[in-house]
Order: structure tokens, then sequence, then C-alpha cells
């Protein structure tokens, strides 16, 4: 058995598991790749279960390598013919044709299955045409299956591969080997086929036993310490150097594998994205029809002429496209978007290639180029073959219309969403190596809960020891590496959140598809990574609630003025709208609502539409790491002046004022500041997208400082900008689409200035959506003037409305928490046109059951014929006989029932009541009744800190609406206090935190004793004494209610 | 009829506690690890609470201990309780999983009075380190609503009792989810409002449940309690926080347990020869000891005295996290029971069991032993000799997928000195247990040495070469 010990031309594995063959491979396909390329392999397959996941990124790897990557994949059947052992083997694609056919039986496999499993019956192998995949058998081991049922077996697949078929034999050194040899030498005779050297590979190296040990435990749910024989006896199923092999295997057995792999053309990297060709007219070209209704977008959108530069960039855009052969990319967008606009629903395109003036003139974004000086040339880039990137935002009620509209247009043949790899993070990984080891799962826990994830310098190690996990300490050891080698591990793939592939021929012949956990929807195998290393298009269909509130204001303004009123009508840089943003008022405002951007907009001051993109991108972990902040500020306010080492540099920043804000300026300084190469600039951009799962930056901060000093620049500024990458990564947010987000902003902040009655009406018309609460909208409605009725089966329909003829915002029916819309919609259809005059008549009207009868009476939307809500309650509690939907009236009816027993409702009960039931009350506030009743003596209000002096002690108090310890504020944690007149923020430092935990992390309604502190018109409390006053709360009638 | 409740707030945390002395604040957490289902007072001090997310109660008190709850565990120690409270009353009643209840109408007078009877329990609880909240009631549900709200006083008078109940509030009532939120949407806060309406419109508008509820409550309506019959055999655990390293360690707990054992048997008027003690270990299979005396006992401290010396002479396998006493032959007192080997009058198991306790008896428990397969890969772990009443606790592959191995394995590998004459099987390669410590990594052949005897031999990463088994 014993090599012949000649000089052996190579050796090719054809049998390899990645770790996209979830919970068995233990590497990724890269790390196998890499391996097979130091061991001098000349080819490697990579064949996980049922799949082509791992192929691109093993393709990536070895793109540049003499290893030959063949695609293959692995197969266990359901059945088996008549007498025949159950079939395992693996396929291999010859050819472009013969990964087409892989896909398709994949695709049958997976579809037919759940998520994340797949099922093949012997009947589909015969019936999918396979004539271009090579297959390799690998016989049952000698237990579980006998000679005629192993020889059954082969024969039906050596009948249905013919000269295409092998025996694949494995040499694992495990007990029984020699026999089972024996027995597969014997097959090969019988058959007449050639038997082939493979190494069940599940494994780069040996060193991964211990995980793939892990891995096996966790597949069969137990520890390792009672897995026994479900783990591998050894760890020999791994990539074996080339003279081990050559010990181990015949000669002629390796050579098979040779000629295998010679027989394999298939590469990765032939996949062509065909365009879905549906899309332009028979007499056009794709060229001549793009230009064609750009012309026609030309004419709309200026209809007084374009301007000279504008036709300019259109040209020179439209070139760009015709080289790069984009059109269909465009004239698919132009299509969903066109759609779109059809159906009336909202929506708007950002990315790198959206903010285009040829995206202006097909109406794929509303960015004008005349306003913005933005060059497309930065977003398309002709050295890197990358394809462009446009995101298409719609209403996020709306969106599933658009999503059915392209499985319409293109099939489910021909379209399907991307994928999104779900990899190990860091709580997953303890969480399940530590099941593996049989840790308490409690302690676990505990331990999970004690680390500082933001703390990188955590040394896990130690904190295992305390907690008293394991007593030994190389058992630590290991569960630290094996946590660390976990982590970026695939778990499963699931769906993206809108990105579309769509092809010209059958998608499954391009990928293999199968089912997302969503009933209806299909994935593709790979992922967003996967397709741009392949050089494939997808289409990004995102999903946006400020659109869908925006549409509804412009709608309810539309109905104001008697005439229709587009997003295009919004006057541009209005002075009102500015002024209102730069006091901080923009709660409900597109991006600018959260607590940081409030506090951001009187310091930035905004006046012109690029102020926004600035103000939208730089509170993000980027411009605050990198220290960006405030020499951007003091520059902007005249304080600092603005300076520039050079052009070159002058050229990226001077839109910024010298201070790189965006990601692509980040990018563009490493070439033009630190000589960064195009290529090199590319793999930074690629880390930084892929930091925040498993990549690393530090190679680059080296080059990057060096070169930064070597050109002048001084060391602070390098360091800085080092760290302005680190915090892109993974929340890289480009001007492209902040110029996109900036649009909205202003579109929103102005009607929330013109229009404020129709904003929160549409705002919260569109709920669940942004930051804030129903009732914290509501309350902002309030302190701008806009009248809020409550809720009444006499006035309101299912939304929320404005009622004329003063415009003032009636709550919805839908505000009652529970409340079937079928109800709702009844008591607005068939309500009398003089109101309901009875809770009874309301019922057999409406047809409403018992449960919405209680709903409305809990939210006391009985008004007109109901003394209270106890009262209305009283009355629905009796109900004997079933009513009837066309019962005759009963004059009983109109009777009231009242119970003299019941207590009123107080205040304070409405109060808690209506919170209850809607979440929110119209009545006083609850901290206006505790100052009434005198338990806030000393405390001011939100309203008065306003005008109160900085540095001076102070006392407030407020229903807790939200705590925040950002990660970019080093320890600190944020508190917002609600109280009647507004939100008081609260900083809370880590010292004051530690010392008391308890008010902070449990009260619900918090007294701080603090420090008044002022920026602008910026104010904070810095907290000193934190009490919980929550008990005040339960002092109200009804205990045990929570505010939320 | 006249009912005390007693109501336990806190019984798992009381039951790990008394087992050990640890001031650290504790806390029970359910079965996943993720919330906290009972808190100590000190951790209460600190803002913990019931039904809080453990990680919010570490970010509280960071040194916070904790234990896991398990429900069938916390039936057994109920039932514990109720163990030393029927030799008070007669009619008791479980309430799990923190209540228990019991008639004392008629104790009165055994006892000389309410008062006296009050003292009894709250001496009894004091002795087993419990708290508990009691409370008297004219009714069941009067008692235990009492009791769970923590207002229970010594009377008996129903006036009084009433009065306590109409200033409940009306979530303290216990009425189901449903109702209660009915009652509250109505404006009513406590159950007086509610004894308030009038009878007929509460069956018509809530519920006919409802209103028999709260004529239970009142005690205008009957309200059957079945009284709760004692098991047959003595259990008891204690559960450790911290996982108990010697010996020296157990015995503190187990004193306790026994007291309780005398009692019981005291109690029952009998004697028992044989004691089961288990104590669990957190990675490792539970150790069983039975501890037999030479003829029918039941005083704590002779059964301290043997497990004691049983202990010495067996140091601990591994730390101890949990510790189960049980008995489940008890013996009269008056007569010993007549034991002939084979007997007519015994079944095959109870002949099983005597060869046994007399075999062990014969040679030392330590001798006798089991042979069994284990699921590992490593041959020297492939097998083990267990004790006779052991389950396994690996999934064993079926007998034709169990690898080749020789009839005779050596009690460990020895050097292998002279070169095999012939050579027959191999490599097998063995690597595995990295995760326990012993970590093989060998390679096997079967051999033939020069004297003619079929070998089991291996090499390991040293390079060195040993003889493992033989093959017939």
């Amino acid at each position: 058995m014993a090599g012949s010990g000649n000089a052996m031309s190579g050796y090719a594995e054809l049998f390899c598991f990645s770790n996209f063959t979830f919970l068995t491979g233990a590497s990724h396909p890269h790390e196998l790749a890499e391996r097979a390329a130091e061991l001098g392999y000349t080819a490697l397959a990579i064949t996980d279960a049922c799949s082509v996941a791992g192929i691109p990124r093993a393709w990536a790897a070895l793109k540049e390598s003499p290893v030959k990557l063949i695609t293959g994949s692995w197969f266990e059947l359901e059945d088996a013919p008549a007498g025949a052992a159950i079939p395992r083997f693996i396929l291999l694609a010859r050819t472009r044709k013969g990964y087409g056919q892989l896909c398709r039986l994949i695709t049958t496999g997976r579809r037919r299955a759940e998520k994340g499993r797949y099922q093949l019956f012997f009947r589909d192998v015969e019936t999918h045409e396979l004539d271009d995949c090579l297959c390799l058998w690998l016989p049952p081991a000698i237990p579980d299956a006998d000679a005629d049922q192993a020889l059954a077996c082969g024969e039906w697949l050596c009948r249905l591969f013919d000269l295409r078929f092998w025996i694949g034999a494995a040499r694992p050194l495990e007990s029984g080997e020699e026999q089972q040899l024996a027995r597969i030498r014997w097959l090969a005779d019988q058959l007449r086929c050639p038997i082939t050297a493979c190494g069940e590979v599940h494994m780069h190296s040996r060193e991964r036993q211990p995980l793939q040990d892990v891995l096996t435990s966790l597949r069969h749910h137990t520890t390792l310490e009672s897995a026994g024989h479900c783990l591998f006896q050894n760890g020999e199923r791994y990539l074996r150097p080339l003279p081990v092999l050559q010990r181990l295997f015949p000669e002629t057995w390796l050579q098979q594998t040779l000629r295998i792999a010679e027989a394999c053309t298939f590469e990765p990297g032939s996949l062509r994205y065909e365009y879905p060709p549906d899309l332009v007219p028979v007499d056009e070209t794709p060229a001549g029809y793009l230009k064609r209704l750009t012309r026609e977008g030309e004419r709309r959108r200026y209809p007084e002429g374009t301007p000279l530069q504008v036709q300019g960039l259109i040209r020179k855009e439209l070139e760009l496209i015709s080289e790069m052969k984009y059109e269909h990319y465009f004239l698919t967008i132009h299509d969903i978007v066109a759609f779109a606009r059809s159906q009336g629903i909202l929506c708007q395109g950002r990315g790198s290639a959206a903010n285009s003036a040829v995206c202006y003139c097909l109406g794929i974004t509303e960015v004008n180029p005349a306003n913005v000086e933005l060059l497309f040339e930065r977003f398309i880039s002709r050295d890197r073959n990358e394809p462009p990137d446009i995101d298409v935002d719609f209403e996020h009620e709306r969106r599933e219309e658009v999503i059915q509209y392209i499985y319409r247009r293109y099939t489910r043949e021909r379209a399907a969403l991307a994928a999104t790899v779900i990899r190990y993070r860091p709580r997953s990984a303890i969480r399940d190596v530590g099941k593996a080891l049989g840790f308490d799962p409690a302690l676990v826990e505990q331990l999970l809960d004690g680390i500082d994830w933001r703390d990188k310098a955590t040394n896990w190690r130690q904190q295992i020891l305390d907690k008293n996990l394991t007593r030994n300490p190389k058992v630590a050891d290991q569960f630290f590496t094996l946590v660390n080698t976990l982590l970026g591990f695939p778990r499963h793939l699931s769906q993206h959140v809108g990105g579309f592939v769509i092809s010209a021929g059958p998608l499954a012949e391009l990928v293999p598809v199968e089912n997302a956990a969503m009933a209806d929807r299909t994935v593709i195998q790979w992922d967003k990574d996967d397709l741009e290393s392949l050089g494939l298009m997808k289409v990004d269909v995102l999903a946006l609630g400020m659109l869908s509130a925006i549409r509804k204001a412009l709608e309810l303004i539309s109905d104001q003025k008697g005439e229709s009123f587009h997003i295009q009508d919004v006057p541009q840089e209005d002075p009102a709208t500015y002024a209102m943003l730069q006091k901080g008022d923009s709660i409900g405002v597109f991006q600018v609502e959260s607590r940081a951007q409030i506090n951001m907009l009187p310091r930035l001051k905004p006046e012109t539409y690029y102020d926004l993109v600035i103000e939208v991108a730089i509170v993000r972990p980027g411009p605050i790491q990198g220290d960006m902040v405030h020499p951007y500020l003091r520059r902007k306010h005249g304080l600092e002046p603005v300076d520039y080492p050079n052009d070159a540099v002058r050229r990226v920043l001077e839109r910024t004022l010298g201070v790189p804000i965006f990601q692509e300026q980040v990018i563009k300084l490493a070439m033009v500041a630190a000589g960064f190469s195009a290529g090199e600039a590319d793999q930074l951009r690629r880390a930084m997208a892929a930091w925040k799962s498993h990549g690393d930056l530090t190679p680059f901060r080296e080059k990057l400082v060096t070169g930064m000093l070597e050109r002048g620049h001084d060391a602070d500024f390098a360091e800085r900008l080092y760290q302005q990458i680190c915090g892109f990564g993974g929340y890289g947010f480009p001007e492209s689409h902040a110029a996109s987000f900036a649009l909205l902003v202003y579109v929103s902040a102005w009607i929330k200035r013109h229009y404020p009655a129709a904003f929160y009406c549409a705002l919260l018309n569109s709920q669940p959506m942004g930051f804030y609460s129903p009732s914290q909208l509501v309350q902002d409605a309030r302190r701008h003037n806009v009248t809020v009725l409550p809720p009444d089966v006499n006035h309101s329909h299912w939304n929320h409305t404005l009622e004329s003829p003063d415009r003032h915002l009636r709550l919805g029916l839908r505000i009652i928490q529970g409340l079937s819309a079928g109800g709702a919609d009844r008591i607005h259809q068939n309500r009398p046109t003089n109101g309901y005059r009875s809770a009874a008549e309301l019922r057999r009207q409406a047809g409403l059951n018992q449960r919405d009868m209680e709903l409305l009476a809990g939210a006391n939307a009985m008004p007109g014929f109901t003394a209270n809500r106890h009262q209305a309650y009283w009355q629905l509690l009796d109900h004997e006989q079933p009513t009837e939907l066309f019962a005759a009236e009963d004059p009983d009816d109109y009777q009231p029932d009242h119970c003299n027993q019941l207590p009123e409702p107080t205040e304070g009960q409405n109060v808690v009541a209506d919170y209850a039931s809607q979440g929110l009350t119209l009545q006083r506030h609850p901290l206006a009744l505790l100052r009434q009743q005198g338990h806030l003596r000393f405390c001011l209000t939100s309203e008065q800190l306003k005008t109160t002096k900085a540095g001076i002690p102070v006392q407030v108090a407020g229903l807790v609406t939200g705590r925040q310890r950002p990660g970019s504020a080093s320890g600190v944690t944020f508190v917002t206090l609600e109280d009647e007149t507004g939100n008081v923020n609260v900083v809370v430092w880590l010292e004051t935190a530690r010392r008391q935990r308890k008010p902070l992390l449990t009260a619900r309604l918090l007294h701080v004793k603090g420090v008044l502190e002022r920026e602008g018109d910026i104010v904070h409390v810095m907290a000193g004494k934190l009490s919980d006053l929550s008990h005040l709360i339960n002092s109200l009638p009804v205990s045990s209610r929570d505010f939320h | 009829m006249l009912w005390l409740y007693l109501h336990f707030p806190h019984l798992l945390l009381d039951h790990i506690r008394r087992n050990r002395e640890d001031s650290r604040p504790l806390v029970i957490v359910e079965g996943s690890g993720q919330r906290v289902i009972q808190a100590c007072p000190d951790a209460r001090d600190q803002g913990v609470r019931a039904g809080m997310r453990l990680k919010t109660a570490i970010n509280l008190v960071p040194e916070l201990g904790m234990v896991r709850a398990q429900p069938e565990q916390e039936a057994q120690i109920l039932e514990d309780q109720a163990r030393w409270l029927y030799r008070y009353a007669a009619h008791i009643v479980l309430e799990p999983p923190d209540g228990l209840l019991a008639e004392i109408g008629s104790l009165q007078k055994l006892y000389g009075g309410l008062p006296a009877v009050w003292q009894t329990v709250e001496q009894a609880l004091n002795e087993h380190r419990l708290t508990a909240w009691i409370a008297i009631g004219h009714t069941p549900l009067a008692a235990r609503l009492i009791a769970r709200a923590g207002k229970g006083e010594c009377t008996a008078d129903k006036g009084h009792i009433l009065r306590a109940l109409e200033t409940m509030p009306l979530v303290a009532a216990e009425f189901d989810g449903k109702t209660c939120t009915r009652l509250q949407r109505l404006g009513l806060n406590t159950l007086g409002e509610v004894f308030a309406l009038p009878a007929t419109e509460l069956a018509r508008r809530l519920s006919p449940e409802t209103l028999a509820r709260i004529q239970k409550i009142q005690g205008t309506r009957s309200d059957p309690q079945t009284p709760w019959q004692p098991p047959h055999s003595f259990r008891q655990q204690a559960d450790f926080i911290q996982e108990i390293e010697h010996t020296q360690g157990l015995l503190f707990p187990l004193q306790r347990m026994l007291s309780e054992l005398e009692d019981d048997l005291c109690w029952r008027q009998q004697d028992t020869d044989s004691l089961h003690l288990i104590l669990r270990h957190r990675h490792e299979e539970d150790t069983r000891l039975r501890i037999q005396t030479s003829g029918p006992e039941h005083r704590a401290e002779a059964f301290l005295n043997l497990i004691r010396l049983r202990l010495e002479q067996q140091p601990l396998r591994a730390p101890v996290v949990a510790l189960v006493l049980s008995v489940k032959r008890f013996l009269g007192r008056e007569a010993p029971t007549g034991q002939d080997l084979l007997g007519e009058s015994q079944d095959l198991n109870e002949a099983w069991h005597t060869l046994m306790s007399r075999l062990q008896a014969r040679l030392g428990e330590q001798s006798l032993k089991r042979l069994s397969p284990r699921a590992d890969h490593r041959p020297e772990r492939a097998w083990s000799a267990s004790e006779v009443q052991q389950k396994h606790k690996t999934r064993l592959a079926a007998p034709e997928h169990l690898p080749r191995r020789p009839l005779w394995l050596l009690q460990g590998p020895q050097p292998l000195t002279e070169p095999p004459a012939a050579w027959f099987a191999g490599p097998e390669r063995i690597s595995g247990g990295w995760w326990d410590g012993q970590r093989v990594h060998r390679d096997y052949y079967i051999a033939q040495l020069q004297s003619g005897q079929l070998a089991w031999v291996f090499r390991d990463v040293r390079e060195g070469w040993f003889i493992h088994g033989w093959f017939g």
C-alpha cells in the first residue's frame, strides 16, 4: 500500500467541507484554499453539503494562485433504489453547463426543505440533467450496508454517470479501514470503474480537531464529555502534505485525482452577469434607450432648459456608463422606480451612483446636481471593475408591493434576494463553546453579562477563571482559543434586507436558491460580498419609514391646499426651516432627531442643504473617534483658519473646510496624503466594511502613518485619521448616502416647520418608526400648538386625521392598543349621520366583539354616551344575549345602565388608564399631577431649566424615557427624563453611576440633584445624587401599571 | 374550621442558605439563566427583584451569587416542609410552589389556644431556618391571601379577618388576569369594593366563577380541600452555591439532614438499616453511597458516625454541588424482619438486593463492580467498572460499529521490548480527549511477537512503542 516513492506531479483534493457545511466543517474556505496552495496541491474542490456557499470566498483566495478551484457539492439522499444502500456522493461541475446543472439540483433539494435543510430523493438524481457533472461515490461503511446493498447503490450511480463515475477512497486511519478498502477494491472490480483518492477533509489543518469536535458535539446537541463515538476517532480529516498522501495511497489513485481535476474546467470567475433583456424596446440599443429616457427626464426636470454645466455632466456620465456597460443596471433601477412612481409609492435612491445627473433625470433621486456639486466619476470607479451601487429606499409600509412587482416582472425563476451570512459573534461563540465543554449555562450567562464588550482589553481568560466556570487553567486556555477560532464562522444563511439579484436566464443556474425563514421568500446562497467578488449585480430595495410619513404628510397638505403638492414643490433653502433646526427643534425629523443630533444642531447651525449633508454624517463613530468634530465646528464658525497642506489635499477636503468627514474623503486622503495606490485604497475600503465581523485594520496603520509623515503631515493628524478609519469600520457613512438622506431631512423639517399638524399626523400614522414613542410625539405636537383630540367612536377613523375646519389632530382608533383594524373600520363605515347614541347601538351597528368593546371602554372612546370609562365598562359587561349584527333596536338600548357602587375615575386614574390603553394621555402629564400634590417641591421643569443660569445646583425629576451608554462616550450614561414641559438631559459619569446603580437602573421616575451645564442652547444636568421616586407613580390610585 | 397558611417567599433560597453559611447576596435564576426568580433580602435591598433580567441584577450587585432553579426540586422542598408540619396538623394541603395550608381549628384545644398554635409553628420555622409569612383565615383562601400579603395576625375573629381582606388591593386578590383587568377597568381598587357589588350583577357581568371565588374568600361557599398524604419514603436534598471540596464541608449539612431523618423515623415509629447518599458533581457522574448499619437504627449520631467513617475511607472524586439523602427501607421497631436468602416470600428484586448487600458486606463495597462499555475512542476509557446500580450517560454506538479491540486490555501500556515478528493491521490512529486533559495521540497496530502472542501495540507522540493488550 505504501507509495512507490516516485516523484508525483501533484494532488487534487476532491472532497472537502468548509465551514459552510454548518457545524461540520472547521475551516473557512479561504483557509482551505490558502493551505492547499501552501502544500502545492494542483487543485482543490470545495464540496459543502448541498451548497456552493463557500465557493466565492475560496475563489477569491485562489484567484492569483496556481491552484485550481473545483466547484462541487456533497449529497446524501433521503432514499435509495430498491435493495441499495443510501447513496452519498459528490458532484463536481465540469463546465459552466455542469455548474448550472449542479445549482439546479441543489435548488431542488433546498427549496423542498425548511430553511437550512435539504431533501433529495434518488428520483431527483435520475430526472435532473447532470450530464456535465462528475460523480464521486463514497461507498457506505461496512457495518452500515452489506456488500449487495453497496453494490446496488454503486450500480445505480454508475449507470447514471457512466464514464463520469469514480469511487472515492479515503484513509482516515480508523479501525476497520483495511476491510473498507478491500470492499472498495471489490466494488471497483465489479463496476469496472476507477478509484480515486480523497481526503474527506473537514479542516485545513490538524490543529482544528478540537474545534471540529466542538462543532460535532453541538450538531448532536451534546457535550464533548458525552459525545462519545459521535466524534471522529482522530484528526486525520485535514489537508495532508503530499509526502503523507504518497505514503497512504497507491499512485494510480492519486493520478485519478489529477485526471478529474483536469476534466473540470469550470471557473467561478467566468460567471458573467447576464442582464435581463426585457427592459429595452426591441428596436433600440440599451445605450440609446437610456439616452432617450435621460433626455425625457431632462425636459421634465429642467423645463426652462438644462443648465450648461448639467448638460456636460450628463454627457460625461452617459459615456462612462456606456464604457462600463452599465446601461442595464440603470435601466433596471429606473424600471423599479417608475413602477413605484406609478403606484404613488415614494422612493429615493442613494449610494455611489445614485446622486448623478442621469439618476436625477431618471427620477431615481431628487438630489439636483445643479445644487450640489457631486462628481459622478467619484462614485463609479473606472479602475476598479466594480459594479455601481444604488440603494433605493421605499415607503416601509409599501415596499412589499415593490418586491412583489419584481417577482411578477422577472418571475421567481429569475429574481431572488441575496443572502446574509449570519456569523458567530462573541456572545454566540462563548455560549456554544461553553455548551460543548459542559459549562453551567447560568454561569456562562453571568460571564456574558459581566464582560464589557466595548473594552477590547478584557481578559476573558481571567474572567472565566474568576467565574468558577472551570478550575482547570488548561480548559480556560482551550476555551479561549476555541472561542477565538469560532468567531466569524458562518452559522446560517439569512435573507438580506433587500438586495435583489435579477438574471437573464434562470437564476437557479447561476447560483442555488434556497428557502428563507419568511414564507414565500427565497434567497440565493451568496451574500453581497460574494456577489461583489464575482462581479454580479444586485439591486437594493430597502424600506424607510420616513418616506411613508412624508408621503402621508404631503397628502394631508394637498388636501388642505386643495391641490396636489409634491416633494418637488417644497421650496428650497427655506430660512425658517433652518432657523428651527438651529434651535435643535427636530423631534420627528428624519435622521437628526436623536439626542446626539439634537445637541449637534445648535452647534453646527445648518444654513444650507450641504450643511445638512454634513450634519447627517458628522454624528457618527468615524468623525467622533477621529476627533474631527470640533475642528470642523471651529472652522465653520471662523474660529480657526481653514488651510490645506497642498492642492491635492485641498481638492479632497475643500467641501468640508479641510476636515475629513466622509468615508470617501478618508480613503481619498489615504491616497493623496499617505501614498496608497488605488488597489491599496480599495483593500482599505473592503477591510473597513468587514471590520465589524472579522476584519483587521492594523496592517494599514503603519502604512498610513509613515506615508503621511513622509509627505510632511503631522503625526497627530495621521493618528486621528487612523482612528477615524477605525470608527468608520462597520458603520461607514459615505457622502453619497448622506446627500440623499439630507434631502429627506430637509423635506421633513420643512413640513414640521410649516405644517406641524400634518407632520405629526403623518408620523403617528407611520408608526412604528423613528426614535420617539407616540406619547413623545403627541407631547411635542402640543408644544407646537397642535390641538390633539382623543379617540372617539363618533369622530375617529382607524388612522389619525386632521379634522376640518381647524385642522385639529384627531387621534385615530389605531392608538387603542389591541383594537382590531376590522372593528375600527366598521365603526367608521357604519357610523350613523348623527353618531352612535349608545354602546348597544355601537355594538350592533359596527358588529363589534366583546374584546373590541372593552378596549373602546378602556380607552374612554365613547364620551358621547357614557359618563366615564368605569360606567362604560359596566355597561359592556352586561352582554347576556349574543348580539346579532342586524338585531332589531331595543328601546332599552338607550336607557342608561348606571351603577352607583362604582367610583368616579380620578384624574390620576384616568391618566393611568390612558397610558394602559393608548400608551399616552391627553390629560395632564403625571408629573404635573405630582407637582401639584407637592411631591416635587424643589424640582425645576425642563422649561424652567432653559432660563436657569449655568453652573448652579438644580433638582429635576421626570419619567425615565431613555438610558443610553453610547460606545463613543467613555463610560457616560445619558438619561432622558420627561416632564410635563419637555425632556431633561441628564449626564451620569461612570463613578456616579457605579455608586448609584440601583436608582439609575431601576427607577421609572427619577429625581436628580445635580449641576446645570449649558453650551449655547444645549442644557444638561450633570448628575450628583440620584433617587428613585417610582413609588410616587405607584401611589397613583392603581398600582403595578408601567409607564414606558 | 380555621385555616393556617404558610407562605414561603423564598423557599429555594432558604433551602440553599441553611446548608451553607454565605453572606453574599443570593438569587435563584430560572433554568435558562436569563431571569431572577427569587432574591434574598440582601439582594432586594440593592434593588434586585424577582422577574428582573439577570444582566440587570448583576449590574446592580456585581458580587451576586446565584443558583439555578429546577422545578421538580422546588416541589420536593415544599413536600419536605409538609412533612414536619404534618407532625403538628393532620389536615395539610400543598399549595405549590410556595405555600402550605393546615387546618388548625381542631388544634386549638390540643395546644391550649390559638396563640400557642401560632407560637409552635413559628418556633418550628425558626428551627428549620425558614422564612414564612403566616396567617389565619376562616376560609382557606382568606388565609392564603392574607398570608401572601404579609398581613397575618393571630386572631380567629371573622370580622377582623374580613376587614383585613377588604383593604387588600385588587391585584393581591389573585383573580385571573382577565378578571383582574376587568375589575380594574371598572375603577375598583380594593377587594372591599368588589365585595360591595351586588352578587347577581357580579355573576352576570363578570362570570359565575368570579362570584364563586369571592364567596369562597368570604366563606359563603364551601371550598373543600383534599388532605395531603405523607410519602412512604424519606428524602432530603441539600444544594450548595459553592462546590464543597472536602468531606468536612459535607458534615455540616448532613448533621441537619440526619436529625430530620431521626425526627421522621421517630414519628413513623420505625427504624432503618440502609441509607442512600448521592453526591452530585458538576461534571462527573454522581457518587452513590449506600450506608449499611449493623442493625435497625434511628439515631442521627449513629448514622453520622458511619457516614464520617465512610467518607474518610473514600476521598471525594470531585467537588460536590448537591447532596441527597434518602431512605426507602423502613423496619418496624418491635420485631426484626426475617431475611432468608431467596425465600419464597421475597420477589426477585428483593433477592437481588439481598445478594448485593451480602456480597458488599462481605467483600467491602469498593470491591463489587460491574463491567460496562463506554462511548469513548480512548481504549482505557472505553470501558468502566461502575457501581452496580448505575446508569450510563454517554451514547453508545451499535455493537457492530464499535472498533476492533483486544479482549484483554492491560491495566496500563507496557513498553514493547522486542521488535515484533509480524505486523497484521494498522496503523489505526486514535487522537482525542483533549477536553479533559487525558489527551491521547497514538498509532495502533496488531503485531505478532517472537513468542507467537498476538499483541495490540501502539506508538505514541514520543515515538515510544508499547503493548496495550492481547488478542486471543
